[in-house]
């Protein structure tokens, strides 16, 4: 029994990191229609932004997230701007490889800035709790928690706010948005300041129970597309449960099946649903 | 009309660069006549972007430093002619079928009489076609097949692996006890090892209660698996791969309320590891490789003050093998008489070994054995009472 909350434990962290990951990379299938192969690599970046604002300027660790967020956001519109808008009306094909290009382009950044090596994030939330033989730590409990708040208030801002209609409105037709009066370039950027927001907090949060290094996003980025597939392109509430179901097959599978098969349960429950569902669990917030 | 000159002109500008940079690369090997400064290039072919980059720099940065020593003197002296060191470092990105087509271009550009490689892909690649077209592979794997497979041209410049397993075994069983728990790497090299060392411990009266791996390039979180594998109750886990990760994982058995101790796999180093623990009292118990620093082979801190001067920390085995296995190399060259007959100078390692200066020892390797691989005297680091002791394998 023990072991069964420990893993449903474990798995409801690492599913909330993935579905953090998911959410970023989700929002912006709506503005490119396209997965953004360059999102595990803004993942990476607010790794290392948090890491260096804690490092290099002493910041505490909940500043130096909130200036990574804004930073990676920042990258985000940049990476619209130069990249993706000039390539708004190329075919798809232009905006996949511009994509893996970026992603290219700021893994041998990082590599540059600040080395190959592995590093370590420093948190204030080291602290071990045991309660009843589970074993929590708090940076754990941290990352649950931040992950539920953060899919709650995005969640509210896109329902319930004038902006995040305009946002929903784009991701459904981008020609039908831009007759109502959306200024959809001022749209296309903001899902692009949240999308990089989102992979910087995932990966800040993440980061002290792994390590930051130039290809800490292909421990995420892959998992996210499963996950964006398995809960239907585009769609806000598939990419939270699919990150969350990932999560539980992965610690559940590993413990009840075999921990070397635990990424094959994953993709048979992947083709499982989509034989079922071929569009996914949900399919896009406007069409249904 | 206008256009096709443009044309021309980048053409020919094409071809110059392409002559020149022909020109340029054969004057390696043997060219040039006697009492005339010549020049040796030496082939290495590694990680140097990617994953793997800081591993593969740090090889690099071992041969970097033997090279300069000699090229500082003013090189060295063979047949009564001096020569320099030239390196020639290629990216293969860790993968083998580029370091074999990087191994082609250093032989027929810069005819490279070594060619160093630090991974066991890239060397059982070479090995194809290294006796063919005749170039020594330095290998740096600790894996001990690359020399079992009667390469005449191999030398296989770290300990083997096999070597640590009794010791490991040994040490981890009488301080901890018989039931050991398995969570190495996922490579090739990681089942190997595992492989043996689990082998080994059964020989031994020990018991296996789990066995699986991680895959440090995919899992984001270690806890799943650590989990599953202290339900088992081990008085032992075998960890490994690189040293970053490996101590995450360390430390997360601490978290759950692992006591016992580890033994960790050679890739792995005990002193990178504290970096990540924070202290060596969450890796007690711990039986791995002794790290360089720690060692008291009588060129470690010679080497250690240089290596902390120009690249800003402290030296790894991978940085202090490669650096005396060039200067095994170079003595090999003068015990040989020749700088490009790769036979020759490879029947002539073990007067290397003898002729390697006192000061450049960073490791005591007496001998060369007949497969080709370094005979060292091995030493192993154990972790007791929060610092790093230095044991003796018999």
């Amino acid at each position: 029994m023990d072991i069964l909350i420990q893993q449903l434990f474990n798995g409801l962290t690492i599913g909330s990191v993935y579905s953090l990951v998911a959410l970023g990379l989700t929002l912006v299938y709506g503005i490119l229609h396209i997965p953004n192969f360059a999102h595990g690599a803004l993942y990476m970046m607010g790794g290392y932004m948090t890491f260096t604002m804690m490092t290099k300027f002493g910041f505490h660790y909940w500043l130096a997230i909130l200036i990574a967020v804004v930073a990676v956001g920042l990258l985000g519109v940049l990476m619209e701007r130069f990249v993706f808008h000039p390539l708004r009306n190329a075919p798809p094909l232009h905006d996949k490889i511009a994509a893996i290009g970026i992603l290219l382009f700021l893994e041998s950044f990082a590599q540059l800035v600040w080395g190959g090596d592995y590093l370590t994030m420093p948190t204030p939330y080291n602290q071990v709790v045991s309660i009843f033989g589970l074993t929590f730590t708090m940076q754990r409990l941290l990352i649950i928690i931040a992950a539920i708040v953060i899919m709650i208030a995005l969640n509210l801002f896109l329902k319930k706010t004038f902006t995040g209609a305009t946002i929903i409105a784009m991701s459904q037709n981008r020609e039908g948005a831009n007759l109502v009066g959306i200024n959809t370039t001022k749209v296309a950027m903001l899902t692009f300041l949240i999308s990089g927001g989102l992979a910087a907090l995932a990966s800040s949060l993440a980061s002290p129970i792994n390590l930051v290094f130039p290809g800490m996003g292909h421990l995420v980025i892959l998992k996210a597309f499963v996950i964006i597939i398995l809960g239907g392109m585009g769609s806000i509430p598939g990419a939270i449960l699919g990150g969350y179901i990932l999560g539980f097959s992965e610690s559940l599978g590993a413990t009840y099946i075999s921990n070397d098969y635990k990424d094959i349960i994953a993709f048979i429950l992947l083709v499982l649903i989509l034989t079922i569902k071929p569009t996914g669990l949900f399919v896009k917030g406007g069409h249904t | 009309m206008k256009r096709f000159k443009g044309l021309f002109l980048l053409s020919v500008i094409v071809m110059l660069v392409f002559v020149t940079a022909c020109s340029d690369s054969t004057t390696g090997g043997s060219s040039g006549k006697d009492g005339e400064k010549g020049v040796v290039n030496i082939g290495y072919s590694g990680p140097l972007s990617g994953a793997a980059a800081f591993y593969g720099e740090r090889t690099l940065n071992g041969l970097k430093m033997a090279a300069e020593e000699i090229n500082d003197e003013g090189g060295f002296e063979v047949n009564g002619k001096t020569y320099t060191i030239n390196l020639v470092p290629l990216d293969d990105k860790y993968l083998p079928n580029e370091t074999a087509s990087n191994a082609k271009r250093l032989v027929q550009e810069h005819k490279t009489p070594i060619i160093f490689t630090p991974h066991s892909g890239g060397v059982l690649a070479l090995q194809v076609f290294n006796e063919v077209d005749n170039f020594i592979i330095g290998a740096y794997t600790s894996e001990p097949s690359v020399t079992e497979g009667g390469n005449k041209l191999t030398v296989q410049i770290p300990p083997k692996y096999d070597g640590y397993v009794e010791p490991f075994t040994n040490y981890a069983m009488d301080r901890f006890g018989k039931k050991i728990a398995a969570l190495p790497t996922s490579s090739q090299y990681g089942k190997d090892w595992t492989e043996t060392l689990l082998t080994y411990w059964k020989k031994q009266g020990g018991e296996v209660v789990y066995e699986s791996s991680i895959n440090f390039a995919k899992d984001t979180d270690f806890f799943t698996v650590i989990t599953n594998a202290l339900k088992k109750k081990p008085d032992v886990l075998f960890i490994g791969g690189a040293s970053e990760p490996t101590a995450k994982v360390a430390k997360q058995a601490r978290e759950l309320g692992f006591k016992g101790g580890f033994i960790v796999m050679d890739q792995a180093k005990l002193n990178e590891m504290e970096k990540i623990t924070g202290s060596y009292e969450v890796l007690e118990g711990a039986v791995g490789v002794l790290p360089l620093i720690y060692s008291k082979a009588p060129g470690v801190p010679s080497f250690k003050e240089k290596y902390n001067a120009k690249y800003k920390e402290d030296p790894g085995s991978e940085a202090g093998i490669h650096y005396i296995g060039l200067h095994a190399f170079i003595e090999a060259m003068k015990a040989a008489g020749t700088v490009d007959d790769p036979k020759k100078i490879y029947e002539h390692v073990q007067d290397g070994l003898d002729a390697i200066p006192e000061e450049r020892k960073t490791y005591l390797v007496p001998k060369i054995t007949e497969a080709g691989s370094f005979d060292y005297e091995l030493h192993f680091g154990v972790v007791e009472d929060g610092e790093v002791k230095e044991m003796e394998a018999k």
